[in-house]
C-alpha cells in the first residue's frame, strides 16, 4: 500500500522554499540598499539601511511555522540546542561586558549574533548525537 | 525508555520509513525510539498504540524511578 507523504517532510520542504525565497530577497535588498546608499538623503539613510530587515521578518515567520509543524524529536533537539547556545552567548556577553572597562574594545553587535549562531551549530551537533 | 516498537514493526513487516510515514514523524524519530534514546510525547505514544492496536503499557516498558518508589513506601 502506498502511504501518503510524511507531514514532517512536507513541512521541511515548505520551509526550504520559504527560507530560500526570503534569503534571495535579503540578498537582493542588501545590494539595492548598498547601491542607493550614496545617493540617499541623510534623513532616508536609516530606512534604506534597514531595507534588508523586511525579508528577514519573513525568514523569522518561516522558522516559527516550521518549528510548530516539525517532528517532535526535531523540535526537542532544536529547543535544547537553542537554549544551550543562548546560555553560552549570555555568559560570554556578560563576561566580555565586564572586561570592556578593562579596557577591551567595544565589539560590533554582529559578534553577538555570530557567537550565538556558532554556538547553536555546535550545540545542535552534540544534542543531535544524544538521540542517535 | 525501553519499548517493543522494533518487534511490533517487524511483525507488520514495515520499514522504519513506512512506520514514520504512518504516524507522521521523521524516520530519525523511529530510530531514536527503537534505540530507547527518546521517550515520546503522550500523543505520539497514543498514535503508536492505535496503530499497533495494543495498550501503551504493552508497547513501552515502565521503569519506575527511585523518587516514586521511595514515595510509595512512605
Amino acid at each position: 500500500m502506498k502511504t501518503s507523504q510524511n507531514p514532517t517532510t512536507r513541512a521541511r520542504q515548505r520551509y526550504y522554499w520559504e527560507f530560500g525565497f526570503s534569503i534571495a530577497g535579503y540578498v537582493a535588498l542588501i545590494f539595492l540598499s548598498r547601491s542607493i546608499w550614496s545617493q540617499t538623503a541623510p534623513s532616508w539613510r536609516i530606512p534604506v539601511a534597514l531595507l534588508p530587515i523586511l525579508p528577514m521578518i519573513f525568514v523569522f515567520a518561516a522558522v516559527v511555522r516550521y518549528v510548530v509543524r516539525m517532528d517532535e524529536l526535531e523540535r526537542q533537539v532544536l529547543v535544547q540546542s537553542l537554549a544551550l547556545a543562548g546560555g553560552a552567548t549570555a555568559l560570554l556577553s556578560v563576561t566580555y561586558g565586564l572586561l570592556e572597562g578593562a579596557p577591551l574594545p567595544h565589539p560590533s553587535a554582529w559578534w553577538t549574533y555570530s557567537v550565538f549562531m556558532t554556538g547553536w551549530l555546535v550545540s545542535y551537533f552534540f544534542v543531535r548525537r544524544r538521540y542517535q | 525508555m525501553k519499548n517493543r516498537i522494533k518487534v511490533l514493526r517487524a511483525e507488520k513487516d514495515w520499514s522504519q520509513a513506512e512506520l514514520a510515514d504512518r504516524i507522521g514523524v521523521a524516520r530519525q524519530t523511529i530510530v531514536a525510539l527503537e534505540a530507547g534514546k527518546y521517550a515520546p510525547s503522550l500523543p505520539l505514544a497514543f498514535k503508536l498504540s492505535r496503530l499497533f492496536q495494543r495498550p501503551i503499557e504493552e508497547i513501552f516498558v515502565d521503569e519506575p524511578s527511585d523518587d516514586i518508589a521511595s514515595h510509595e513506601t512512605k
